[in-house]
């Protein structure tokens, strides 16, 4: 029996094979599509132009301590408005009980 | 960027939560806490920051006004019952209606005269100026309401008289 030994550096042998080998043919315009795909993925995620800002506000205001006086601000704002609505309606309902008392009906 | 859009959202979201509880609750609490007197003169210590004497004068005055208008008011309820019998099942407006009209809007005119009366004198029992103010909000608040009546009435009766 005859025996060969392969190398695996043997040039002939690569090309051979690298010839037998099929390689899929690629689609239309692949290189253009591949490219496009690489630009998309650099980008940012970010929102349109303008809107720049958005990130300068949001990284003042998320500072805890300012978070903190901006929802302060808010519970103070809101307990004063409750209490100033809540006067006024007391108001409303001391002076109907008062009418009710000295002018049940004023037109009968 | 997206991150801080919604992070931005959600401090805006608690901050309308905070905001919107505390004016509830604070609400709540004011109405509760001041509306839950009994007395119906609470307005006039309220309103016209009146003290202990002139409470005192003004809850005596008030005492001998209520049975005064109870008995008015029965007056007028028991006219208002005659006129109604008077004009069940009539078709036109028979003598007896005509006098229980009459004698019902007599009885209204001196309920009034005697509300009004009544009104004078308490504002005498406080300080001027607190009388004056508050002799002017009870007849706004009592007489303002037929006046508004008489006026709409009379102007959309002047409207249709125009189309006549």
């Amino acid at each position: 029996m005859k025996t060969s030994k392969l190398e695996p550096e043997d040039t002939r042998l690569s090309a051979l094979l690298r010839e037998s080998r099929e390689s899929p043919s690629l689609p239309p315009h692949f290189r253009e599509y591949v490219w496009r795909r690489i630009e998309h993925g650099e980008k940012p995620d970010s929102l349109p132009a303008g809107f720049a800002w958005l990130d300068g506000l949001a990284a003042r205001l998320l500072r805890p301590g300012f978070a903190l006086a901006c929802l302060t601000a808010m519970l103070v704002a809101g307990a004063l408005l409750g209490v100033a609505q809540g006067t006024n309606l007391a108001k409303q309902e001391a002076q109907a009980r008062y009418l009710a008392a000295v002018a049940p009906n004023p037109l009968h | 960027m997206r991150r801080s859009l919604i992070a931005l959202l959600g401090l805006l979201a608690v901050g309308v939560v905070i905001f919107a509880g505390s004016f509830q609750l604070a609400r709540r609490a004011c109405v509760a806490s001041m509306a839950n007197s009994t007395d119906d003169l609470e307005w006039l210590r309220q309103e016209f920051h009146l003290g202990a004497a002139e409470m005192a004068r003004i809850r005596h005055l008030h005492e001998g006004y209520l049975p005064k208008c109870g008995e008015m008011c029965e007056r007028i309820a028991a006219k208002k019952h005659e006129l109604e019998a008077a004009l069940t099942g009539a078709t036109n407006v028979p003598p007896a209606a005509e006098q229980a009209l009459a004698e019902l809007g007599s009885l209204r005119a001196q309920c009034q005269g005697q509300m009004l009366k009544h009104f004078a004198e308490v504002s005498r029992a406080m300080p001027p100026e607190q009388g004056r103010r508050y002799l002017a909000e009870m007849q706004r608040l009592t007489l303002g309401f037929h006046e508004q009546v008489e006026q709409s009435m009379s102007g959309s009766a002047g409207h249709a008289h125009g189309h006549h």
